[in-house]
């Protein structure tokens, strides 16, 4: 094993541009999807608290089955939770907030309906609970914010499901990176390996030092990605917790430290992939 | 030690007949010569018994087996049992003459306490243990193409391959390393030697057979080059 340790760094020493290149790519790759992930983290907290804050109201008619529509209402799938709150309760509710309330019903009368209030399961749903409850008799109304709701979780989809492209696309490059870079290794050691070849070495054994490159390759980029990583992670949401508490960042390390752990087995795994394949390919092209 | 009955060799990409029909038998302990003008088909004979390539038609077998029986890892094992010299020494010009002979048992997983032992051993065959730390630029043709004979001999194996091993060198140097190879077949390993070197052919003889245009055209066990 120590042979095939020095053969590799003499491999990366003797490559240094194709190796430079490979790490720097690697580490940019590697930064890019923890980014993404830890965005995909921090925007699914967000859209956890959207879904325990978004309720649909439907504003019912004088004259509908209270009962009756708030058990319908409660029969639909996506539908957590539906309670029934009377044009009192509301009148009582609104006073808190805005005391005159109460005056200004004894002058023209409670002005408010009796309201069923529903909790979706997924937020994405609201759109589609509100347009079935909002088709039921007896329903006047129907209200979600769907200007907020709807922009929300449209524009938070889109950002992760441009980031986990975008990762897609650099790990490919990363993969044909590391491929190119085994592979004009073994081509500088090609006299090497030809006569490896003939004195009866095993592919294990000529491969061993190309696989310690690019198994040695993926570590250091995990590993300098995750010293640029963590600590700018960490600076910029204590940044954001002082300027908008409103967002639930993600800080704590039960959560961070698999998530940072699995960025830098991948980029282990995809260094150790892309040079069992190029080796495989390279001595299958010599037989 | 090896068979070939009736074999062809077509390289398809160029479909050129490199060997024609061919059949011959080489017994263990056996030194021989194979002659014959370039593209004769000497280097396909050679190429065949290391398995760098397939017959087309017919049927090669190395030690009682047939080519097609190594595949794999075995394919390295049926190497291990064979020595090749080439014409180009193809010795690695960063490590020293017994280093770069230790570098046949490296690969082959020889433990590393027996190093010094075999290596001085097959140093001292070729007439060569005083020179073991010179790097190959340091020695002359000859002496480097008699280390490519140490880096082949020293896994012991029954059978060494010599494809053009005076190919560059003087008639002196020539003459040493034919004597080295006569050594090595005289401990019992089967020599094959693919050569132009009328000369050498004249003067060492042995069984020789003859090549042309991928026919085997004569095979004169007293020797003799008749081409």
């Amino acid at each position: 094993m120590k042979y095939h340790l020095r053969q590799a760094l003499l491999a990366m020493r003797g490559n240094v541009t194709a190796t430079l290149a490979t790490l720097m790519t690697m580490t940019l790759t590697l930064l890019m999807l923890g980014f993404v992930l830890l965005l995909t983290l921090n925007v699914n907290r967000t859209i956890e608290q959207l879904e325990g804050q978004v309720e649909v109201a439907a504003f019912l008619a004088g004259d509908a089955q209270d009962e009756a529509l708030l058990a319908q209402a409660r029969a639909i799938p996506q539908v957590r939770d539906a309670r029934l709150v009377t044009s009192e309760q509301v009148l009582t509710e609104m006073t808190q907030d805005t005391p005159f309330a109460r005056d200004a019903a004894q002058l023209v009368g409670n002005p408010y309906p009796d309201t069923l209030r529903l909790r979706v399961a997924r937020v994405e749903d609201t759109r589609a609970v509100a347009t079935q409850v909002a088709a039921l008799p007896g329903v006047e109304d129907v209200e979600y914010g769907a200007g907020y709701v709807d922009t929300t979780v449209r524009t938070l989809s889109a950002v992760r499901l441009a980031g986990y492209l975008l990762v897609g696309l650099l790990l490919l490059g990363t993969l044909f990176n590391i491929l190119n870079a085994v592979r004009v290794a073994m081509y500088a050691r090609r006299d090497e390996i030809s006569v490896m070849r003939l004195l009866g070495a095993t592919r294990g054994f000529i491969r061993m030092p190309h696989v310690l490159e690019g198994l040695i390759v993926g570590a250091l980029a995990a590993a300098l990605a995750l010293a640029i990583l963590t600590p700018a992670y960490l600076s910029l949401t204590e940044r954001v917790q002082q300027l908008a508490p409103v967002f639930p960042v993600v800080r704590d390390t039960s959560t961070l430290a698999p998530l940072l752990g699995g960025v830098a087995c991948l980029g282990i795994l995809i260094g150790l992939l892309g040079s069992v394949f190029a080796t495989r390919r390279y001595l299958q092209e010599l037989e | 030690m090896i068979d070939f009955k009736h074999v062809t060799l077509e390289y398809p990409v160029t479909r050129t007949l490199a060997l024609d029909d061919v059949s011959l038998n080489i017994g263990k302990g056996e030194f021989v010569y194979l002659v014959g003008h370039s593209g004769a088909g000497k280097s396909s004979f050679m190429n065949l018994v290391l398995k760098r390539a397939l017959p087309s038609r017919g049927e090669v077998r190395v030690a009682g087996e047939p080519l097609s029986a190594y595949r794999g890892r075995r394919t390295s094992i049926l190497r291990r049992r064979m020595g090749t010299v080439f014409q180009d020494n193809l010795l690695l010009p960063h490590l020293n003459a017994f280093d770069n002979v230790a570098f046949a048992l490296r690969v082959t997983g020889v433990p590393q306490r027996e190093w010094p032992q075999r290596v001085t051993a097959a140093l001292r065959t070729v007439g060569l243990e005083h020179k073991k730390y010179a790097l190959p630029l340091q020695l002359s043709l000859g002496e480097q193409q008699r280390v490519a004979i140490a880096r082949a001999i020293v896994g012991n194996p029954p059978l060494l391959l010599a494809d053009e091993p005076t190919g560059n060198l003087d008639p002196d140097n020539s003459r040493e390393v034919l004597k080295v190879l006569q050594n090595v077949n005289l401990r019992g390993t089967t020599v094959i030697v693919a050569t132009h070197a009328r000369d050498l052919v004249e003067t060492f003889r042995h069984r020789t057979l003859t090549l042309r245009k991928g026919k085997l055209v004569r095979d004169d066990p007293y020797g003799g080059y008749a081409l």
